[in-house]
């Protein structure tokens, strides 16, 4: 292999507004090498592959990215420029166009034609070709929606193909894979390599970086921290350049008692109620204090939100297994008779679940709550009002006023409304699911304080979360999911991120 | 002031008139449309030199626009919920025919000489098969999942069959004495002037009362003379239309019908669970279903809602015209679904109001009115209108974009 670099990232710095997702990050790729990118959750890693692959401009982030030797400058219809200019990335996400044929898609926007017209002939021999060429083994004129999720990842890397790509971005293509499916990848990503494609893999699963690549650069908190060839690492030293950072004093110490048991998940198996017969859940069992805070570890896809969710009756399909309260089996069907059972959940995504971001606080605020306020008919509004800016005082939402929309707040303001929503209710028992994700250090904090708070007067609470730190840091016990099985109990005291990072990836 | 110090209170203005700027800037799209209304009732009194605003016009217009009223403020909140109902103009004409049918037809022989139990039984059928015909096309969307869009299309065509199966083709007269008055008829001078003091003091007993619930929680009051002012203009507001539709017969008793039905959606939507739910769920499906809202049973209720409107229309519709049709209610979907637009009401769901829908649908009657009385032809009629609904919602997209 030459030492000819195809792709030099000197010193890239991104910001968001309060948070900084890159923070002068230089990695150099050989051409025709396959680069892993490993990296907790919110490492940075996607925000890298978005600069690359032009999603965010040049201009919109400091630093400096040399391309075969000359200034990537993406600018307008930059997506666009970056594929004619060799850069294709294959998302997480599939985007394909399913009612289409595998030629159409993989043409998508760069219809051949002839006069005007869509020279279909030709469409359809050009995309054997690469098909052919890259041993991908799809039928042409196929239906997509008919092919399996392995067969349309081939599709897609088709797709990034046509437009005769050098690099290719791989961001967590195995995800949804299975075994036979990962082989197959792992087979065609030779074949690339062989025509001399350089291959940039991004992956949470460790193992799959051993396999198949060169080099591999280990992102952390937006920092890059090391590039090395795959074959001078192992797995416990890439376990540690993952998680290795020293706990600071970012958590308030709570002073808690946990009591008696008041949730029991026993061998819990559910189905994905979309999918018949495609397991989320294969078998979790944990238990969970009066008062305490029991984390959940584990990477996106582990079943983690599936889990709570599924706890609190607006997921999976039970098909094995017992959730008991306070010694009582029940069974959950909705949301509403969870919350009758005392439970409430702070959805993951608050944009796109939490909020009514259209909706003024106020009405966020009390929308799962009216009942309290209600008689048969009207709504107390009075009553509400005050109830909510109890609430919203209590979790110090920064806003003029509770009439405020809530599409203006902040990521940790708007978090802060997702709560009080859920408090209001006056739980027993309050899900999490990373509750923290994308907002500031300062309201991060304060979250803290308050689950502490919260502990203290008895409510249970169960936090999923993306940072390790965070888990160890306000947890007083974990359980960790990988493949929708969930892990033994951890005291807070015998885990530590390396036993963590191992159990998530799936290395014990 | 104790318990919201810090969080409700707004302290950047100060004075009543930084208050009423801020209240102004919160409400901008509601006092556009009336604004909009306004220039176009100048503009029409401008060209035909004040006829447009005669007692006996002005009359005629708020009458004109009550039908498909009806129909719209029903509209906004299934537009709200993220549906639409294209069959409400069709079903409203199948109840009209109904109605006439039985107005004509059966109750001369089964109660001869009886005009107000007819009428009354007729309203009772007329509201009943709105209603029923709603509770399917309901079940269908919320519970079956099938998109609100085909059924109420499937609907529409229903409809239209059922029209022609019961006139055959043939008028019906509905212009009985007694069925007649529900859309033709007038309260009387007097009984206006009491209606009028009686929301005046309405008016004013709620602000105090408002007032006094407020403290009573410990809210920072708004200042007094802005709650003044305001329940005074709308005082004034009641007290002019009164005076003027005075001057020509009285308060038109389908305006009055419409009112009351405006003023209970208008209640429902601020003030109850259901309402509160219909715009969470247009709002944010995942959201509401997540805050342990029925989703089903809410949309399921609200296109129950629509059908009762879409009987009431129906029989104003009967008594308003004097006959049912094979035409009744042609294209009133239409009407209903561009005044609840024109309101302000969003398509992609979640926004609107009962009060912008009337206003809207006031602005396309306004328009008709003002057109008809400059003898502008039908055809240049629709080309207006159909650019001003258009232009209305760029005005609000542009208005948004650059805010």
């Amino acid at each position: 292999m030459s030492d000819d670099i195809i792709l030099d990232i000197q010193n890239v710095t991104k910001r968001f507004p309060g948070v900084t997702a890159l923070d002068n990050v230089s990695i150099q790729i050989r051409r025709g090498e396959i680069h892993g990118i490993c990296g907790e959750n919110g490492a940075g890693k996607s925000t890298l592959m978005k600069i690359l692959s032009g999603v965010y401009p040049y201009g919109t982030y400091d630093g400096k990215i040399l391309y075969d030797g000359k200034e990537l400058q993406l600018k307008d219809r930059s997506i666009q420029q970056a594929m004619d200019q060799g850069i294709a990335i294959v998302y997480q996400e599939l985007t394909l166009v399913t009612n289409m044929t595998v030629g159409e898609n993989v043409y998508l926007g760069k219809e051949p034609t002839e006069h005007g017209s869509i020279n279909w002939n030709k469409l359809y021999a050009d995309t054997k070709e690469i098909l052919n060429k890259y041993h991908l083994d799809v039928q042409p004129q196929a239906i997509v929606k008919h092919l399996g999720v392995g067969k349309m990842q081939m599709v897609e890397i088709a797709k990034a193909l046509s437009e005769n790509a050098k690099i290719l971005i791989l961001d967590e293509p195995t995800s949804a894979l299975t075994e036979a499916e990962i082989d197959k990848l792992m087979e065609i990503l030779k074949t690339l390599k062989s025509h001399g494609v350089t291959c940039i893999y991004i992956s949470h699963k460790l193992e799959e970086f051993f396999r198949i690549t060169d080099t591999v650069t280990v992102l952390r908190d937006g920092k890059s921290v090391i590039t090395q060839p795959t074959s001078e690492l192992d797995r416990d030293q890439l376990v540690k350049y993952m998680v290795g950072r020293e706990m600071k004093e970012r958590f308030p110490k709570g002073n808690r008692n946990p009591g008696e048991i008041i949730l029991e998940v026993e061998d819990l198996h559910a189905e994905d109620p979309n999918q018949h017969g495609r397991m989320v859940l294969d078998g979790v069992s944990f238990n969970l204090r009066k008062g305490e805070i029991l984390g959940i570890a584990g990477l996106m896809g582990s079943g983690r939100t599936e889990l709570v969710t599924t706890i609190f009756g607006e997921y999976g399909k039970i098909t094995k297994g017992a959730i008991k309260i306070e010694g009582k089996e029940v069974k959950l069907s909705n949301a509403r008779q969870a919350m009758k059972h005392g439970i409430s959940l702070v959805p993951e995504d608050r944009k796109g679940q939490g909020l009514v971001l259209m909706q003024t606080i106020l009405k966020n605020i009390s929308l799962p709550n009216l009942e309290q306020f209600s008689s048969f008919f009207r709504i107390n509004s009075d009553a509400e009002l005050a109830e909510a800016s109890k609430q919203a005082k209590n979790l110090r939402i920064k806003a003029p006023s509770l009439q405020i929309l809530c599409d203006s707040l902040s990521g940790g303001n708007q978090q802060k409304v997702v709560i009080a929503k859920w408090l209001m209710s006056k739980p027993k028992i309050l899900i999490m699911d990373d509750p923290t994700r994308g907002i500031d250090v300062g309201a991060k904090f304060e979250i803290y304080k308050f689950m502490n708070e919260l502990a203290e007067h008895g409510v249970s609470i169960i936090m999923i979360s993306s940072e390790l730190e965070e888990v160890l840091g306000m947890c007083d016990r974990v359980i960790v999911m990988c493949n929708g099985r969930s892990s033994d109990i951890l005291d807070i005291q015998e885990a530590t991120q390396e036993r963590i990072m191992a159990l998530a990836t799936g290395i014990v | 002031m104790t318990v919201s110090s810090d969080t409700t209170s707004t302290k950047a203005p100060h004075g009543p008139i930084a208050e009423l700027g801020q209240r102004f800037r919160q409400n901008i799209q509601t006092y556009t449309i009336i604004l909009a209304l306004v220039a176009i009732w100048v503009f029409f009194a401008f060209l035909t030199k004040g006829a447009y605003l005669s007692a006996q016009n002005f009359s005629n217009l708020f009458r004109q626009m009550t039908v498909t009223s009806f129909l719209a403020i029903g509209m906004v909140l299934v537009i709200v919920t993220g549906n639409i109902d294209l069959s409400v103009g069709k079903v409203a004409g199948f109840v009209s025919v109904v109605v006439a049918h039985f107005q004509a037809r059966v109750w001369n022989h089964l109660i001869p000489d009886q005009p107000i139990l007819a009428a009354t039984l007729s309203v009772l059928i007329g509201l009943g098969i709105g209603t029923l015909f709603h509770c399917i096309q309901g079940y269908l969307t919320a519970y079956l999942n099938i998109p609100a869009f085909i059924v109420t299309l499937g609907g529409l065509f229903v409809m239209r069959g059922g029209i022609l199966l019961v006139t055959q083709g043939k008028t019906i007269p509905a212009n009985q004495p007694g069925f007649s008055f529900i859309a033709q008829g007038y309260a009387s001078p007097t009984f206006g002037w009491i209606a009028a003091a009686l929301v005046v003091i309405f008016l004013f007993f709620n602000m105090v009362n408002s007032r006094r619930r407020k403290r009573k929680y410990g809210f920072e009051l708004q200042n007094f003379y802005i709650d003044l002012s305001v329940t005074i203009f709308f005082s004034i507001l009641v007290v002019v239309y009164v005076y003027v539709v005075n001057q020509y017969n009285g308060i038109q008793m389908p305006v009055l019908l419409l009112a009351i039905a405006a003023i209970i959606m208008s209640y429902m939507s601020n003030n109850t669970r259901f309402g509160r739910y219909a715009y969470a769920i247009g709002g944010n499906r995942e959201a509401a279903r997540l805050s342990g809202i029925n989703i089903k049973r809410n949309v399921f209720l609200v296109f129950v809602l629509m059908g009762f409107l879409c009987g009431v229309a129906g029989v104003v519709l009967a008594s308003y015209v004097g006959y049912g049709t094979i035409a009744a209610g042609e294209g009133y979907e239409l009407d209903a679904i561009a005044s609840a637009i024109l309101g302000g009401t969003s398509t992609l769901g979640g926004v609107g109001t009962i009060f912008g829908a009337l206003t809207g649908s006031l602005i396309m009657s306004s328009l008709t009115t003002g057109l008809q009385m400059l003898n502008v032809a039908p055809a240049w009629q629709y080309l207006l209108k159909g650019m001003v609904l258009v232009l209305a919602v760029f005005g609000d997209v542009y208005f948004k974009k650059n805010k």
